[in-house]
């Protein structure tokens, strides 16, 4: 699959949530019927063959709820993504901060681009922790 | 895990999944099959994890999927091999053989 089938298919399963885990339960379905099958011809009774075919399968929701998950999961790697948010927000919290210890500090928008150059700040340290 | 079979060590079912659709491809189902058989019978995977391995599988774009007949004129969804696929399952077959080496030298040390 390549990267923009991938992009296109996290949009689509973001889209389309619910006809994505029509999907997934289609599919997992499929699997017990096709179990339920395999046991009958082994001898069970349709009863018997249902209640292993489910047994042997697990707990049906929280897979289809995982499998759901994977599929509205993000198509590329978020590493790189975040480390260049957090160098662009510590570039910015540089520059404000550069600019407010040039500013006079008695007046209210010396006061205003110091509190800003803060704000931005935290931002980077919590992307930062974030990354960690 | 059926009883007197064999477990399935951690990250070997992405591997077993990639080899079975190396044969060609199949629905979810007949892949547990797949494996089972090509392990004679050793090897049973969990039902129920085989799916969010194949999906897993899928969205790292190692195999592709399409709805499609199936061998009882049931819609299924089908999985592939992708090329991307073949050469992860060269990688993890590389892997594989060495850990396996190692840990028989390791066993068999004196």
């Amino acid at each position: 699959m390549s990267r923009v089938k991938a992009t296109v298919n996290f949009i689509h399963a973001w889209q389309h949530a619910d006809e994505i885990a029509d999907e997934v339960d289609a599919e997992l379905c499929f699997h017990l019927q096709m179990r339920t099958s395999a046991n009958i011809a082994e001898g069970m009774t349709p009863d018997e063959a249902q209640l292993a075919a489910w047994q042997s399968f697990g707990d049906f929701d929280r897979i289809k709820l995982s499998c759901c998950e994977i599929r509205r999961g993000l198509p590329f790697n978020m590493k790189p993504l975040r480390m260049g948010l957090y160098i662009a927000i510590a570039c910015l919290a540089g520059g404000f901060a550069l600019v407010a210890v040039n500013l006079p500090h008695h007046n209210l928008f010396g006061v205003l681009w110091q509190l800003a150059a803060i704000a931005v700040l935290m931002c980077s340290f919590l992307v930062g922790r974030r990354k960690q | 895990m059926t009883k007197g079979k064999a477990g399935l060590l951690q990250g070997t079912l992405d591997m077993l999944i990639l080899k079975a659709l190396a044969l060609g491809p199949l629905h979810g189902y007949g892949i547990g099959q797949r494996i089972a058989q090509i392990s004679g019978d050793e090897l049973r995977v969990e039902e129920g994890s085989l799916y969010p391995g194949l999906y897993r599988l899928e969205h790292r774009g190692w195999i592709d999927s399409e709805w499609d007949v199936s061998e009882n004129n049931q819609r299924a969804k089908f999985y592939k091999l992708t090329r991307s696929g073949r050469k992860q399952l060269i990688i993890e077959e590389k892997n594989w053989e060495r850990l396996a080496g190692a840990t028989m030298k390791a066993l068999r040390a004196s």
